[in-house]
């Protein structure tokens, strides 16, 4: 396997569709040409991540699912739909809640996580031998502090948790392929985000900021 | 058997990456925010017909796409022939088009912006799909209804016509 990559390999590999043959090892222009690839990657995503949307109509969407140039007679689906919202919130217990209880419950257990340290590079590989997907596990600077992760079981899925310190504070990150939504707990701050495909929900008895700030660093990765 | 989830719980985490995914295909924010609206009150309509576990991404993302290509600007962004029949140039051995790694130090985000606006609609989506969505190529394929072949040729051409512009 001597052969130089095409660009095509080099994409699949950038993308992570493949693995990297043992050519690029030996090789440095194909390397060079990977990690070119990959950087023009993280550079369209950083291009194209914009802005989130408008809390109008994050309102909008919640609420009164409702185009402003509507005909009005889309009103009277419109009434249907919200009703329809509303009941379903009141049915549907709170997957944010859920995940809150979660939170509290592997806190007060003597062992919340499986794997114990503050290297990203053991937690990382970790979760590698244990989960379909890459667990993004980021460089935590002060004052957060990785303390350890394991897999959690909800909803008959599989998700990974990373514990994360801050001061005396502990903050969950639950990291999930798919995503989870519900109405805000109380008593907790939470936070939901995506990170590369997957979805992440931070929660702990901080200010929203240090979340805030917390995911800003997984923005980073 | 766990309850089902509802439209709200599968559909409201998704909002930012609809609107960004709006955003990119229209070109403007408040043709961006309506077909949005439009997409989330399509998929509550639909939601019935929503296999509960499967892709609720590539389910939202299929009808926010279908939405803009029925719209006015969706129908003139369709382009008048296939972008799919030029030549592969998959084959092509690395260093034709590559590596000079100065060429991304040098990489000026505004610039960089510009390219990817003044690509063909079929290009920015997959671009935004793969790249800042992280769907794999399956997923793309599953969310745009093309071939897994037509993805891949699809992201080749539009960074090989991004480096063009930037070079």
């Amino acid at each position: 396997m001597n052969e130089h990559l095409t660009i095509g390999d080099i994409e699949r590999i950038a993308d992570g569709e493949s693995q990297p043959p043992a050519h690029v090892r030996e090789c440095a222009r194909c390397a060079a040409a990977v990690l070119d690839a990959m950087q023009l990657k993280r550079a369209v995503r950083d291009a194209m991540r914009g802005d989130p949307a408008p809390a109008s109509l994050r309102r909008a969407v919640r609420r009164r699912p409702s185009p402003m140039t509507w005909l009005a007679a889309a009103a009277a689906i419109v009434a249907i739909v919200a009703g329809a919202l509303l009941i379903a919130r009141q049915r549907q217990p709170g997957a944010l809640a859920e995940l809150a209880d979660m939170h509290a419950t592997l806190l007060a257990s003597a062992n919340p996580v499986d794997v114990v340290s503050t290297d990203k590079h053991t937690v990382k590989p970790w979760f590698e031998s244990r989960l379909p997907f890459a667990v993004p596990v980021p460089d935590l600077e002060p004052p957060f502090r990785l303390i350890g992760g394991r897999v959690v079981y909800w909803r008959g899925q599989q998700m990974a948790y990373l514990l994360i310190g801050k001061g005396a504070h502990r903050i969950s990150v639950f990291v999930s392929p798919r995503p989870i939504g519900g109405t805000e707990p109380p008593n907790v701050s939470t936070l939901t985000w995506d990170s590369g495909g997957l979805h992440c929900v931070a929660i702990g008895d901080v200010p929203e900021s240090d979340l805030v700030q917390l995911q800003s660093v997984w923005e980073r990765l | 058997m766990p309850e089902r989830e509802s439209f709200e719980e599968l559909a409201l985490p998704l909002l930012d990456s609809l609107y960004r995914y709006a955003r990119w295909l229209t070109k403007n924010a408040s043709d961006a925010e309506d077909l949005v609206q439009e997409a989330y009150l399509k998929g509550l309509r639909g939601f019935e017909s929503f296999l509960a576990g499967s892709n609720i991404r590539a389910w939202m993302f299929r009808i926010l796409r279908n939405t803009f290509l029925t719209s006015r600007t969706g129908l003139r962004a369709i382009p008048p022939l296939s972008l799919d029949d030029e030549p592969e140039i998959a084959e092509a051995i690395a260093d034709e088009a590559t590596p000079e790694s100065e060429f991304l130090q040098r990489l000026n985000a505004e610039a960089l912006g510009t390219a990817i606006e003044n690509l063909p609609v079929e290009f920015r989506e997959v671009l935004l799909l793969c790249d800042v969505e992280g769907m794999s190529y399956k997923e793309i394929a599953a969310t745009l209804s093309i071939p897994i072949g037509t993805v891949t040729s699809r992201l080749l051409r539009a960074r090989a016509k991004i480096r063009k512009a930037l070079s």
